[in-house]
């Protein structure tokens, strides 16, 4: 199940929010563009790791998520980090994660960090575990 | 090369600071407050409690 799925079975019971952070493969950074890496990413299409580099103020910043939202296209809102990185340094995000935070605002999953441990599949099953659990 | 290489050790270094710091299940979520794309509407995580549970969905473009 895609996050997009996700979002769309549980937007109603969940706020869901992305926040954008700090561009974790920009050109003038840990660039994945070379090599033979690179080439692959190239010929799959993934136009983001020919062009972006990383935002050096908030104006920056909010212009590439702006980019990013529209061609991603999830539908969720999108929240911008500070350029200080206060969200990314509280939550240690870079360069995917995920949390699920309850009513309470205690934290009821704290998911990986992507890209191997960003899994969908597992925010499901805590929703739907936090869901139950309340019903 | 240099760069990436050079760019990649100073995520080491961030990821070695900061990881053993992120919450945990059953902490209290850190609080923020920040803008949405345009910069007009402001939110904050604990806008939401008592309200609404929240999926927080960290990342960037690349």
């Amino acid at each position: 199940m895609s996050l997009r799925d996700i979002y769309e079975k549980y937007h109603d019971q969940v706020q869901f929010i992305i926040i954008y952070i700090r561009e974790a493969h920009p050109i003038d950074g840990w660039w994945l563009g070379g090599g033979l890496f690179g080439l692959l990413l190239k010929i799959k299409g993934t136009k983001a790791i020919k062009d972006i580099y990383d935002p050096k103020t908030i104006d920056d910043r909010k212009q590439v998520a702006s980019r990013c939202a529209s061609e991603l296209d999830y539908g969720i809102p999108t929240l911008v980090d500070d350029i200080d990185d206060p969200a990314n340094r509280a939550y240690a995000a870079t360069p995917t994660r995920m949390f699920l935070v309850g009513i309470d605002g205690r934290v009821v999953y704290a998911g990986g960090l992507g890209p191997w441990g960003f899994k969908p599949q597992e925010l499901k099953n805590a929703i739907e575990k936090m869901l139950n659990k309340h019903s | 090369m240099y760069k990436a290489y050079k760019a990649r050790k100073e995520v080491k270094k961030w990821r070695d600071q900061y990881v053993p710091l992120a919450p945990k299940v059953g902490d209290v979520a850190p609080d923020f407050e920040l803008h949405d794309i345009s910069g007009s509407k402001a939110i904050r995580l604990s806008d939401y409690r008592d309200k609404q549970p929240v999926a927080l969905i960290f990342g960037s473009y690349t």
